[in-house]
């Protein structure tokens, strides 16, 4: 899980423009936070489906699912483990 | 292109190298014509359910233009509405390009008008706004840029909703994204809307419901056809010049507008230096450094377009306009 959850931070630092000094919690909206837009999030799907090897169901693209860590994480294993 | 003079990006020591040229991964040329062979798939055999098969977001400049039509030569049995945005500050060759090539591909063209008023006020709010749209955002387009491209994209969709349109097709530069197919599924428009949303109310707009898709057709069981965004120029080899020249053959006339990195809109440079002096961010770096890494544009040629042009009399009449 934490690996999982650094993954995504290296990725919103590398490709969001995500300030190093932001700190984020679990459960901080990324949205709200300004760290992702409607373009980053469909990148980091794009990320997690090649990293992990997993097909994210559109309907599954949703804010309880993929507007935090904790959700996009939870939401990454539970793919994962079909 | 980018350099550490650029709030946000950092220039590895050793190899000289900002973060998008340090992490970047090439298209593979099978991947590329996987993607064809997809959008193939998707274009030749549209599924029948409305008059319209694609809804086509044409600025009447010439990436837009050059793709109506070869997507009409290559597809010729697709049904097109071509939505030209009348933001107010489209030029007048612009407009005749757009309608010279809607005739021309035998497209369906829509001029999408709005309060022109209240267009002016929003995107005064724009340059007056700082950090409405966040980091990402900042660097792949001005706010006054993000605001009006934001808007034709809730509308568009608007438009494929209600006329059941499979199809919605952007000639995004292959720097502006890097996503072919976007299959936009209704959870993922709610947020796209109140994504929106919540940006126009950061720059202080109070009427927000005509920039934004009709909330009724995003009700649960409003409908259920699913629409996808394409991006052919992400599939197809990006050549400006030569876009340029099949469009002039073709009868498209070069406004001459001065601005090195728009042929249609007379806010555009008013745009980005408004938002290099707000945040010191040329909106059109990291668009033009994706398409030097990609191969698609000599880094010389790029830096040249980075160097910002505006006769004082349009600043003035832009400023006069938008009451700044």
């Amino acid at each position: 899980m934490e690996e999982l959850r650094n993954d995504i931070l290296d990725f919103l630092k590398k490709q969001g423009f995500f300030n190093e000094k932001t700190r984020l919690q679990d459960n901080d909206s990324l949205s709200e936070t300004g760290v992702i837009d409607s373009i980053t999030l469909l990148q980091l799907i794009d990320f997690l489906e090649a990293k992990y090897n997993i097909r994210i169901p559109v309907e599954m693209i949703t804010p309880e699912n993929f507007d935090t860590l904790a959700g996009i994480s939870q939401s990454v294993i539970k793919l994962k483990n079909g | 292109m980018l350099d550490s003079a650029t709030p946000g990006i950092s220039i590895d020591a050793d190899t000289g190298l900002c973060q998008f040229c340090e992490h970047f991964t090439p298209l593979t040329p099978e991947k590329k014509e996987e993607y064809g062979s997809r959008m193939d798939s998707l274009l030749k055999s549209p599924p029948d359910k409305g008059k319209f098969d694609v809804i086509f977001a044409l600025s009447g400049g010439v990436d837009s233009s050059y793709m109506l039509h070869r997507i009409k030569r290559e597809y010729p049995h697709l049904n097109i509405l071509a939505v030209q945005f009348d933001n107010g500050f489209i030029s007048d060759t612009a407009l005749e390009n757009a309608q010279k090539f809607c005739a021309l591909t035998k497209s369906t063209y829509m001029r999408l008008s709005l309060d022109q008023e209240a267009l002016q006020v929003t995107f005064s709010k724009a340059a007056n706004s700082f950090n409405a749209y966040p980091g990402a955002a900042k660097y792949r387009a001005s706010d006054i840029c993000n605001t009006c491209i934001s808007i034709i994209k809730q509308k568009i969709i608007e438009l494929a909703l209600t006329t059941k349109a499979p199809f919605i097709i952007f000639a995004f530069s292959p720097g502006q994204t890097d996503a072919p197919f976007v299959t936009l599924s209704k959870p993922v428009l709610v947020w796209m809307r109140k994504l929106f949303d919540r940006n126009l109310k950061t720059m202080g707009v109070t009427d927000r419901e005509p920039y934004l898709i009709d909330a009724h057709l995003l009700q649960p069981g409003s409908y259920n056809h699913e629409v996808m965004m394409i991006h052919p120029f992400l599939i197809w080899d990006y050549d400006k010049i030569k876009f340029k020249k099949e469009c002039i053959q073709q009868g498209w006339i070069d406004p001459n507008l001065k601005d090195q990195n728009s042929s249609n809109c007379l806010l555009n440079a008013f745009a980005i230096k408004n938002h290099l002096d707000k945040y010191h961010i040329h909106s059109y770096a990291y668009d033009l450094a994706s398409l030097v890494r990609q191969g698609y544009m000599k880094r010389e040629d790029a830096l040249k377009k980075l160097t910002l042009q505006i006769p004082d009399i349009t600043d003035e009449e832009i400023k006069r306009k938008l009451k700044l």
